[in-house]
């Protein structure tokens, strides 16, 4: 690729064609769809929360099938152990009749890993997919091994059913990018459901990304130049959800125990430098921003008993910040 | 023009716009608080007595707000990244502008920066300035307008006062005016008759700086009256501490003795000379008062004849003439025989003869009016000689009478004689004698006695230039008198002018209506203990109660019989002017019920001096309304009408 314009190009051309694949099996969830596309652009893991039924794992495979990238998906049960994700070793036979320890890679060594109802494994589990997300290798047998690039963990749970659920750490819960909270279908979108799942014809998709490119349109990304208003409002906005500080929005002081991190400004600048190019600009918008931090904040946030009580949800906590926050210091004052 | 350019130029431009509309927006601003402001400084001068000042002062600190607002709205000159992010946001341009001047800073080379700098150039071009920032009116401007509005139909209600602040107000007027007055009267007083003693100048000057105190400070009627209370009080103490000098009561005494109305020399020399000026002038007919008025008395049969025969049909007859011509010729005779000029009766005689009937009476009158110029000096040099009369003979004489002017005239002509060196022993033995029988009477006069003592002694010695000198120094003592004499009379003046101020003051008058001429000191009209005497003193300081009580007038007679100049009897009405009692309509501003009186003429011309007889009747009618004789209704004018009679 040679111009920085042929880039940008082929930046649009590859996320609408993607969306467009994924749009035959996927019906309807734009913002969804959107969301999860974002993220890759971005690197970063996904977190897909939705009853069961409401296609979070088609999604997912729709997209390991989109992308010409390896895929694996692990169905997380309690009694799955870090060993079931990560491998181990194992005594194998050679040729000449001697047997020694080979490394067996788990389905975790993956381009695209599909993480389905993580909640249910056990925390030890989950740990074992903590250092593959952050650090995108992992430790077994001694030996450090470094996952594939590029390295995506797109998680699902259910809401419902929490007993005998084991609800994923903080730690854990920051490493991902967005939560996407899958919803119900509309009328129209659960007839296209009916038609596309249960008539004869079954919709196929193209693969239409490889890694080199996606690779490359991430560095992409990263180009896009943010004025230092925009990167002052994302700061700001994360700064709000810090309750008792000074800088915390009124609603974080009363229903908050814990605001975003630093991580959560970094999601929302390379969610918004992506949203930016999607939507034909060289620039961030503090729109970009603004349409952008639900989707990074809401696991980021711990809500305090208060909170949990009174059925306080952190969306609506994050769409009161984003009320209260001005968008421009100067013309809030003025 | 590159892509960088066209978007500053769009932004400077947009910067500029965008000034002015802070600007308009801090005036419409200024002009809504100056229009609270103001009403509220209104609001409160109608419902509250504050002054009217404070219009001006809110006046002015609206004027002030206004520009204020316009002067700090227009102040900050919106920057260019400010206005890039303002057009971003008002324009829906996604931060493309600021952006773009962002990456203006970034070095060349950066594809990115080209990328955004173009792209936010193609949308700066299509931006309307017009439509982007249209200056219009704020909402301020509309509540501006209906404040200003309120305001001014708020001008157009009448302010209300209460009658005790109005009251106040009024009489604060009334203070200061009166202030105002006396601070006028009592400046030329000092001036015009500069005060020989220096606490009689401590005394004037206190009732100017009163006068003064009233005039510029805002004082209450009780503040006002006690300042005045005040000064009077030291005014009355210092003429208690002048009127304990005896020497002060005999001049007063003799002054008022004279007519202070008219001309009169106060020295026996003056009056003399005065005398033989007179009598030059009327020459024989000095001494002949009956017949002038018997020449008078047929000059006016004269001419009512002439009048009579002048207006009958035909005019005279000859034997008219003749008559008449007759009578003038034996009037023109009596004038001869009299020794007077009347140069009109052979100019009547001549225009009788040449039938100018007009001349005749023209004439007539003519001569009428010399002999009443003949009368007039005659009756003037019989007064003359009455007061020559009554002045001393000799220095002694003229100090026991009090008559300080003879007194200093009869020093300085005994000056005179020592000074010469010719004076006889016999002329030396009388003087001083006449200086020995002075120093008694000379002893109520201060250091007069010693001095003519000291006179004497030295002419003894045979040092009549020094006795010349202790003499001039007596007569420097005498007219030091006088002039303490003027300080008791500049004291009274005052001491009138502020009794007239508290009365103005009290009862809430201007200085122009109120007339303080309150004679005498208890309703009807009588002196107070001790004065007595004639109408005269009425008049005078020593008739002030202060002043009359530390006067024994034992030693003073008065003729008990005669009650005034003309006797009028007992005092019993005539039956004529007994009223007869009319029940009328009281209604004020309206004809007051009115009394038919069948009067007793008196014949024969009147004795008693007008201004006295009106003194008489203003104080008759003070005494009335003192005593509510007079309904309360008709009071005022009652009032009124004494008090103009002049």
């Amino acid at each position: 690729m040679s111009t920085t314009e042929e880039k940008i190009k082929l930046f649009r051309d590859t996320y609408s064609k993607v969306k467009g694949e994924i749009g035959k099996v996927f019906v309807g969830h734009e913002e969804i769809v959107d969301g999860t596309l974002i993220a890759l652009f971005a690197g970063g893991h996904v977190l897909l929360e939705g009853v069961p039924g409401l296609g979070k794992t088609l999604l997912v495979r729709t997209l390991g099938e989109v992308l010409d990238l390896s895929f694996s998906r692990i169905q997380f049960t309690p009694d799955l152990m870090p060993a079931d994700i990560v491998g181990t070793n194992l005594v194998m036979e050679r040729e000449d009749g001697r047997r020694e320890f080979q490394f067996q890679k788990g389905p975790i060594f993956a381009h695209l890993v599909l993480a389905d109802e993580v909640n249910r494994a056990t925390p030890k589990t989950q740990s074992a997919m903590l250092e593959a997300m952050q650090e995108k290798q992992v430790t077994a047998g001694g030996e450090v091994r470094r996952l594939p690039p590029p390295y995506f963990v797109f998680a699902t749970q259910n809401p419902i059913d929490q007993e005998g659920t084991y609800p994923l750490p903080e730690a854990q819960l920051d490493r991902f990018f967005f939560k996407l909270v899958v919803g119900y279908p509309s009328r129209e979108e659960m007839t296209e459901v009916l038609n596309r799942t249960t008539e004869s014809n079954q919709p196929t998709v193209e693969k239409v990304l490889d890694r080199e490119t996606i690779m490359d349109l991430q560095k992409l990304v990263r180009e896009v130049p943010v004025a230092s208003h925009v990167k002052d409002y994302a700061v700001r906005l994360v700064l709000a959800s810090h309750p008792k500080t000074e800088t915390a929005a009124p609603i974080a002081n009363q229903y908050l125990r814990f605001g975003g991190s630093p991580r959560a400004a970094q999601t929302l600048m390379l969610a918004g430098k992506v949203r930016a190019l999607t939507h034909g600009r060289f620039n961030v918008a503090l729109d970009d921003i603004a349409a952008v931090a639900t989707a990074a904040l809401r696991h980021r946030l711990i809500l305090n008993f208060e909170a949990e009580a009174e059925g306080i949800t952190t969306d609506h906590i994050i769409t009161e910040i984003l009320k209260e926050v001005p968008r421009q210091i100067e013309m809030a004052e003025a | 023009m590159s892509g960088l350019q066209k978007i500053e130029q769009v932004l400077q431009r947009t910067s500029r716009r965008r000034r002015l509309d802070n600007a308009l927006r801090g005036l419409w601003l200024g002009i809504f608080w100056a229009a609270i402001l103001f009403l509220l400084a209104l609001g409160s001068y109608k419902l509250l007595p504050v002054p009217v000042e404070i219009l001006l002062v809110a006046g002015c600190a609206s004027v002030f707000i206004m520009l204020a607002g316009f002067v700090l709205g227009g102040w900050k000159k919106p920057s260019m990244p400010d206005t890039a992010r303002w057009v971003d946001e008002r324009n829906q341009l996604k931060e493309r502008l600021s952006s773009a001047l962002e990456l203006e800073k970034e070095p060349t080379g950066s594809r990115w920066k080209e990328l955004v700098i173009g792209d936010a150039s193609k949308h700066a071009e299509g931006l309307s300035l017009e439509k982007l920032l249209p200056l219009h009116l704020s909402k301020f401007a509309r509540w501006s307008v209906l404040i200003l509005v309120l305001a001014a139909g708020l001008g157009f209600v009448p302010e209300y006062r209460s009658k005790d602040y109005l009251q106040a107000k009024e009489d604060q007027e009334i203070i200061k005016e009166t202030g105002r007055v006396l601070a006028q009267l009592s400046k030329r007083s000092l001036e015009n008759k500069p005060p020989v003693m220096q606490p009689t100048e401590k005394a004037l000057q206190a009732v100017n700086e009163t006068g003064l105190q009233l005039a510029k400070a805002n004082l209450s009627k009780d503040e006002a009256l006690k300042r005045l209370a005040s000064v009077t009080d030291k005014l009355n103490n210092q003429m208690k501490e002048m009127a304990k000098n005896p020497a002060l009561r005999k001049m007063d005494k003799a002054i008022r003795q004279q007519d202070p109305s008219s001309n009169t020399p106060n020295t026996p020399s003056e009056m003399q000379k005065k005398i033989d000026d007179l009598q030059k002038a009327l020459g024989e007919a000095a001494d002949k008062q009956e017949a002038m008025d018997k020449l008078k008395s047929d000059l006016e049969g004269m001419k009512q004849k002439a009048a009579q025969m002048a207006s009958q049909d035909g005019g005279m007859t000859d034997e008219q003439k003749q008559k008449m011509a007759e009578s003038l010729a034996d009037m023109a005779k009596q004038a001869q025989q009299m020794g007077a000029k009347m140069p009109g009766l052979e100019a009547a005689m001549g225009a009788l003869m040449a039938n100018q009937t007009d001349f005749l009476m023209k004439d007539l009158d003519m001569a009428m009016a010399d002999l009443e110029k003949m009368q007039q000096m005659a009756e003037a040099m019989n007064q003359l000689q009455e007061q020559l009369a009554k002045m001393g003979k000799d220095l002694a004489e003229q100090l026991k009478l009090g008559q300080a002017n003879a007194a200093i005239d009869t020093l300085k002509k005994m000056q005179d004689q020592l000074k010469q060196s010719s004076l006889s022993e016999e002329q030396m033995a009388k003087l001083m004698e006449e200086l020995k029988d002075s120093l008694k009477p000379a002893g109520d006069y201060g250091k007069v006695a010693e001095k003519l003592a000291k006179a004497m002694s030295q002419s003894k010695s045979g040092k009549n230039g020094e006795a010349a000198e202790s003499l001039a120094a007596a007569a420097k003592e005498m007219e030091d008198m006088l002039g303490q004499m003027g300080d008791m009379e500049s004291l009274m003046a005052s001491l009138e002018a502020l009794k007239k101020a508290q009365m103005c003051i009290g009862n809430g008058m201007s200085f122009g209506q109120c007339n303080s001429r309150a004679r005498g000191w208890k309703p009807g009209g009588k002196m107070g203990k001790g004065g007595f005497g004639t109408w005269a003193d009425e008049n005078g300081w020593m008739a002030l109660p202060q002043i009359s009580e530390l006067w024994d007038n034992d030693e003073d007679t008065r003729n008990l019989a005669a009650k005034g100049i003309s006797d009028r009897g007992e005092g019993d009405l005539a039956d004529g002017l007994n009223p007869d009692k009319v029940r009328g309509q009281i209604s004020p501003g309206g004809q007051m019920p009115s009394i038919t009186l069948k009067g007793v003429s008196i014949k024969g011309q009147s004795q008693v001096d007008y201004s006295q007889a009106i003194a008489t009747a203003q104080s008759d009618a003070q005494s009335a309304l003192g005593d509510e004789k007079v309904p309360r209704a008709y009071q005022g004018a009652v009032r009124d009408y004494f008090d103009d009679l002049k």
